[in-house]
């Protein structure tokens, strides 16, 4: 990765290698959203269409926590979250190099538009309103699963 | 369709009752009386970390009390929500009766008993008597012995 | 139960108890903060964090409600979550009827959610939805002013901590919630701004204004915490401190009760193993070298210990602060003062107090039906209270504590007190018989919990469902509890529940009567006396033997239960259950001793027998029944023991 600063390139080098273990892929989704409920029904509703594992966060702190221990294949981001807004969660996804591939899909409040906006303008891939239907869910993520990369954001 | 059965004895007579109705069986201990209760009602005894009422099912039919010994049996079963443990003169038997082998008891059969028979069946020569469990542990009124039952 | 759900198949189904239990969560978060919207109304400023509280609480409410399919909760928190953002943005003022169109609403999204639980009919919310649309829309109010945003911290005050997560401290359990909650306790954090270093190195840089003095660093360290005094120079935008961090739940695990009840039912064996090990261990003592004995001692000592904090550790868990219920009690009062037109203020005392979570909600319906009886009948209207010399505001003060092995809960009004003519004429009317002379607090007691006295309380709205004080001492009792009375006519009356903080192990006298041993818990005792069998006088067809300076009817459990007594013995042990003119002795052969005991309850209708509340087993093996001295006290006076 040329004009990768050494030390950053080490980091990288070192996720990659989480992630192929023993020569088997392991995918992590990463589910975010402030509700233990809700974490549950979004695990509940994906788990069918892939067998990716489940790290969750319940704070968008916990989030950018998460992210930089466990390699993660796709984030759900929950927008309204107390501590921290989910925009600010996508943007600093979308700053760091080591996390900017990764894609993410929103899930945003029925009538609001404004959010959804923003959240595209912010850098999310796709989004789905809440209350979802799980199969819409599970169909959405697993497009962006098998894609595996971010899309224009648009 | 056959189902499994324990069969114990009363009085000299064979009962039967279904093992999946029936959640163990131990011997006789200690029965504490309970002032007050039923005259059929032995007492209660401690099993397997549960309170369970003791039904003597010798008075309940109407026969003589007899102390318990050590053929005594505690049947522990279940029926409606309940948990009641009957007492019985000695149980030993498990046996397989086919459901159309039981037959509904005769009207020649007049006696207590017939109210708490779902049926009669006959097992190698010998006279097994059915148990309709919840008519046994429902009590309305104590019948007396030897009382003539009108339906 | 729960799974088990009617057969739509609906994929929300299975998550019907999580949404259940978080919306609890949320309503208590919700409560709580309009006690403090509704506080800072009456100091005249609106407090900002309250409403954003009770948005967020509203605004996930609405969410799950939608996922699970609750129609009226979504479209009732939806209205809600609306009018809140209008008071947020500062479009509104707060005004008193807007935080009573609030509260009601919110008591109505909390009936609508366990109307689901309970599988009720759902009620109809089109009418709360308008008042709160009506609200919303309504003109400007007068302005109200904000609340002071906390000041920017005093010099010397901010600090900077960095805390550097490693995979490390995750695998411990420290991670960036935890570290803000202990953050959160030393002071208030302004903000929180996670980066990544060139080294592709994560941290998160919060600024901290602390309370106390300095953070203790080295205690910091391990937890990959560093701390960096700032300078005095406040924040360049003053930002409104950090809104409280939602409620810990990451910290909490939710439990079934029935695996609460499972963990105390093995307790329970376990008290039993060990008292049988001790009995073992006794009898052991001739037949083995003495400092093995000595030394089995020792570890059954130290056995004795762990079983005792085992038990109070899972106790532990199911105690939950009492300050829940009373909450709720604030905005009852307040529905009920309106009813009755009373102006009346709530005070609590106690609020962390924690009680079994089980015992509560035994509890709940008794200790309400006390407080609409102190604001219905206790409390003088505005204008008697006047005409008095009192305040036109009358009082009502819930307390709760804890002494011991024992919960009390208060119920104080300052109002007119219980006329004790009044009651005794309507119970000779309704002719239950009335001794004659002044009626003290205990016979007052008796005489209004006794049935058929309701008849002002069938008068009253709700009262429908037969709570009356009958039921409300029924309910005391069943849980092993006293129910006290002490009034003062114009001064006020005074409820006091003592109820018993464990249901499963409890003191009890060992006593025998005849051949059969009983076992009576402690706290229905008020006194062990031993008496000379010639001092028993007869009385018509009643026992009484001198007592204090007066009588006390005996009650001869061996003619009670039928058992034969035992053969003429030097004195009489009898126990004391209830005060004052309705205490009644109750007569055994011998006391044995005392001993914890595990409570075992029967209810099955063949052994449910009046005076019997249950069984043990003392270690010995011996199944011993427990007697209920109360009812048994009862059943003496309905034969007229009096």
């Amino acid at each position: 990765m040329p004009g990768v600063p050494r030390a950053a390139r080490v980091y990288f080098e070192t996720l990659a290698a989480q992630r192929c273990v023993l020569g088997v892929t392991v995918t992590n989704i990463l589910v975010v959203d402030d509700s233990a409920t809700i974490r549950r029904m979004v695990r509940a509703a994906l788990q069918p269409v892939t067998d990716a594992r489940f790290v969750e966060a319940e704070t968008g702190l916990e989030a950018i926590e998460r992210l930089a221990f466990a390699p993660v294949a796709l984030i759900l981001l929950d927008l309204n979250m107390p501590d921290m807004h989910g925009l600010e969660v996508l943007r600093f996804v979308r700053a760091h190099t080591a996390y900017r591939e990764i894609p993410v899909l929103v899930l945003t409040t029925r009538q609001d538009e404004d959010s959804r906006a923003a959240a595209l303008a912010a850098g999310a891939t796709a989004y789905v309103t809440k209350p979802f239907a799980p199969a819409a869910l599970a169909a959405e993520a697993r497009k962006l699963l098998e894609r595996g990369g971010v899309g224009a954001g648009r | 369709m056959t189902e499994t059965f324990i069969l114990f004895t009363l009085a000299g007579t064979t009962y039967a009752v279904r093992t999946r109705d029936v959640q163990h069986m131990e011997m006789v201990e200690e029965v504490t009386p309970v002032p007050n209760a039923s005259p059929f009602v032995e007492g209660v005894v401690f099993s397997r970390g549960q309170v369970v009422p003791v039904l003597n099912l010798r008075t309940r039919f109407g026969f003589e009390r007899l102390a318990p010994d050590l053929r005594s049996r505690l049947l522990v079963v279940q029926s409606g929500g309940r948990t009641v443990g009957l007492l019985v003169d000695s149980a030993r038997e498990f046996a397989g009766i086919a459901a159309d082998a039981v037959k509904p008891p005769q009207d020649t059969l007049t006696g207590l008993n017939g109210r708490y028979l779902e049926g009669i069946a006959v097992l190698n020569d010998r006279i097994v008597l059915v148990l309709d469990l919840a008519a046994v542990i429902d009590v309305a009124e104590p019948l007396a012995q030897g009382a003539k039952e009108t339906v | 139960m729960p799974g088990a759900e009617r057969e739509t198949g609906r994929f929300s189904d299975a998550f019907l108890d999580d949404y259940f239990a978080e919306c609890d969560e949320h309503l208590r978060a919700i409560r709580a903060a309009s006690l403090r919207l509704d506080a800072g109304l009456d100091a005249g400023r609106l407090e900002p964090a309250a409403v954003e509280q009770i948005f967020r609480g509203c605004h996930s409410i609405k969410g799950l409600s939608g996922m699970v399919e609750l129609g009226e909760a979504e479209t009732l928190a939806h209205e809600l979550e609306s009018y809140l953002r209008t008071l947020h943005e500062g479009a509104h003022g707060i005004t008193r009827p807007g935080v009573d169109v609030l509260v009601d609403a919110v008591m109505e999204l909390e009936r609508v959610i366990v109307a689901r639980r309970d599988r009720a009919a759902i009620p109809d919310v089109s009418a709360i939805v308008a008042r709160v649309r009506a609200i919303a829309a309504g003109g400007a109010a007068p302005h109200v002013p904000t609340a002071a945003a906390a000041l920017p911290a005093a010099a010397g005050r901010r600090w900077q901590a960095v805390y550097v997560p490693t995979p490390a401290m995750l695998e411990r359990g420290v991670n960036v919630n935890s570290i803000r909650e202990r953050l959160q306790a030393l002071g208030t954090i302004e903000s929180a701004v996670p980066e990544v270093a060139e080294g592709g190195r994560l941290a998160f840089t919060f600024v901290v204004a602390l309370s106390d003095a300095e953070p203790a660093s080295a205690e910091w360290e391990p937890d990959g915490v560093t701390w960096t005094r700032l300078a005095n120079v406040p924040p360049a935008r003053a930002e409104a401190p950090e809104a409280p961090a939602p409620p810990a739940a990451a910290r909490f695990v939710r439990v079934d009760l029935a695996r609460l009840d499972d963990l105390m039912r093995i307790i329970g064996d376990l008290v039993v193993s060990r008292a049988r090990l001790a009995d073992s261990l006794e009898r052991m003592e001739r037949h083995v070298p003495a400092a093995e004995w000595r030394a089995a001692q020792e570890h059954r000592t130290a056995l004795d210990r762990h079983v005792r904090d085992l038990r109070q550790g899972v106790m532990r868990v199911r105690l939950i602060p009492v300050g829940d219920v009373f909450d709720r009690m604030v905005f009852v009062v307040r529905d009920l003062a309106r009813e009755y037109g009373k102006t009346v203020r709530l005070e609590l005392h106690g609020k962390a107090t924690e009680i079994d979570k089980l015992l509560i909600e035994r509890m709940m319906d008794a200790v309400l039906h006390l407080v609409r009886n102190a604001v219905a009948h206790g409390l003088e209207s505005p204008e008697v209270r006047q005409r008095a010399g009192k305040s036109r505001e009358g009082t009502i003060t819930l307390r709760a504590s804890t002494v011991g092995d024992t919960a009390l809960i208060d119920v104080e009004d300052d109002g007119q007190g219980i006329d004790a003519a009044a009651v005794a004429a309507r119970a000779r009317a309704a002719g239950v018989e009335v001794p004659d002379g002044a009626l003290d607090a205990d016979t007052l007691l008796e005489l209004i919990c006794a049935p058929g006295l309701s008849t002002r309380e069938r008068a009253d709205r709700g009262s429908g469902r037969g709570v009356g004080m009958g039921a409300v001492r029924a309910a005391v009792q069943e849980v092993g509890g006293t129910l006290t009375l002490e009034t003062d006519p114009g001064r006020g009356t005074r409820f006091a529940l003592q109820l018993p903080l464990t249901l499963a192990i409890t003191e009890a006298i060992i006593a025998t009567v005849g051949d059969r041993t009983f076992a009576i818990p402690q706290a229905g005792v008020s006194e062990v006396l031993e008496i000379d069998p010639a001092a028993v006088r007869q009385l018509e067809n009643n026992e009484i033997v001198p007592y204090r300076q007066g009588t006390l009817p005996l009650l001869r459990l061996s003619r009670v239960f039928g058992v034969p007594e035992a053969p003429r013995r030097a004195r009489l042990h009898v126990f004391v259950t209830g005060r004052g003119a309705a205490a009644v002795g109750i007569a055994v052969d011998r006391i044995v001793g005392q001993k914890e005991i595990v409570v075992r309850t029967f209810a099955d209708r063949f052994i449910k027998v009046h005076g019997v509340a249950g069984a043990t087993e003392l270690g010995d093996g011996r199944v011993v029944l427990i007697l209920d001295v109360n009812a048994l006290a009862h059943a003496g006076e309905m034969r007229g023991v009096r």
